[in-house]
């Protein structure tokens, strides 16, 4: 018999878990081949070593050891528990709290971003309107696009500095008087900013087309501008203003002083 | 009540069930480990992680699993971290010829026949993996289907591993036997 097989025969031979056939097979070789009764004879005796082995006790601090680490645990799970699971009715109430605050911060963070997209938004547009208003100002050929330019900026709810500072040079430089007094007519809804002020009163020697300056005195009358008042005697004064202005003007002199 | 039933239990914040593991099973962790290493004290100590982690990773544990299988499972990962974390395999500094010391207490010792200390001999010159199987074969009487349950392999496959080992066994105890 091949000596792998054998071995692994015999092992089971001693284990006692062959059939009948395998067992009968094994005594006939140990009956015959002294070889295979030694090599069984010694595993025997090993493996009969180890079935017999001794179990060895393990010492009484073992148990000691393993009922301080039990205590141990069964405190700091309790302390656990105590301070954050338990009773039932913390956990529901530990639940809500996260759920309202996560529903808060999610509406907060929803509402900022709802802020930011608005003003986004108005930003925008407020630049395109402004474009589309210097664009149609700067129309040289055409009286009514620039009033219609000059018309976009009443939408307008503040004005900065470059809006102001093209209504005025429209206001002082237009060729067209329909233009200048729509222009002046859209500075005059930004008169509590100081600029679109002291542009305005800065306006009055400038002006010659009596329609804008009649407008212009009834403008700085209603805002009670008495810085002016010197100018408007200049105008009273001067032989080539129109009487129309010159009244308008004696009057502005005659309310603001 | 089964092992199963009991770790459950135990999985469920009872951990008070523990010591009923405990007093099932420490002295075969203990014998499992003192063979593996062949120094008791160390086997203790090994014993004691070994509970440490089921009550600390009684999570793990897979209801409807063999609880026996599980606990040897980690025994064997206690015993494998010791090692790597000491960067030392067991051949490379136990004294074999000391064994006898570290294995048997003072009065066991004396009892202790020549044939058992060559036997243990025998036993710490064979390979980590053929001396576990031996281990849990022979001196812990498991079954070839239980030991490739531990071990997550075939019932063949641990059969004919066993079978080597016995004979590398009978090798070196006779070799020994000789001096």
């Amino acid at each position: 018999m091949e000596k792998e097989k054998l071995e692994g025969m015999l092992i089971d031979y001693i284990d006692n878990r062959l059939n009948s056939v395998d067992r009968h097979q094994v005594e006939q070789e140990l009956v015959r081949n002294p070889e295979a009764y030694k090599l069984y004879e010694e595993l025997k005796e090993v493996m009969h070593l180890m079935d017999r082995s001794a179990r060895l006790e393990p010492s009484i601090k073992l148990k000691n050891n393993f009922e301080a680490l039990l205590a141990e645990e069964l405190k700091s799970e309790k302390k656990t528990k105590t301070v954050f699971f338990q009773p039932t009715l913390f956990k529901v109430a530990a639940a809500v709290a996260l759920l309202v605050i996560c529903g808060s911060i999610g509406l907060y963070i929803k509402q900022q971003h709802q802020l930011i997209a608005d003003r986004d938004r108005e930003l925008k547009e407020l630049q395109l309107q402004t474009q589309k208003m210097f664009a149609m100002m700067g129309n040289d050929q055409s009286a009514s696009q620039r009033i219609q330019g000059v018309n976009v900026s009443l939408s307008f709810a503040k004005a900065d500095d470059a809006i102001v500072d093209a209504l005025v040079k429209t206001m002082n430089e237009d060729p067209n008087s329909n233009v200048r007094m729509a222009a002046l007519e859209a500075l005059s809804r930004f008169i509590n900013e100081k600029k679109v002020r002291d542009e305005i009163v800065n306006s009055l020697p400038k002006q010659k087309d009596p329609i804008v300056q009649i407008q212009l005195i009834q403008l700085l009358v209603k805002i009670k501008e008495k810085g002016v008042v010197d100018e408007l005697q200049k105008i009273v004064d001067d032989d080539e203003t129109m009487h129309a202005v010159k009244d308008e003007a004696y009057s502005a002199i005659m309310k603001l002083s | 009540m089964t092992d199963e039933t009991i770790m459950e239990a135990v999985k469920r914040g009872e951990l008070q069930q523990a010591t009923l593991l405990f007093e099932r099973y420490n002295k075969r962790i203990f014998n499992f480990l003192a063979r593996m290493t062949m120094d008791r004290e160390l086997a203790e100590d090994l014993t004691q992680n070994v509970f440490l982690r089921i009550i600390k990773y009684r999570n793990s544990y897979r209801e409807g699993n063999k609880f026996q299988s599980w606990i040897y499972q980690v025994a064997r990962n206690v015993f494998s971290d010791h090692y790597q974390a000491h960067k030392n395999k067991f051949s490379n500094f136990v004294d074999v010829e000391k064994i006898s010391d570290h294995m048997a207490d003072r009065a066991e010792y004396e009892e202790q026949d020549e044939k058992e200390k060559i036997l243990q001999r025998s036993l710490a010159r064979l390979s980590e993996e053929q001396r576990e199987l031996l281990v849990l074969t022979r001196f812990q009487q498991m079954k070839y289907e239980e030991v490739a349950q531990i071990m997550d392999t075939t019932v063949a496959n641990i059969k004919v591993k066993v079978h080597r080992a016995i004979i590398k066994l009978r090798e070196l105890y006779f070799e020994m036997e000789k001096i």
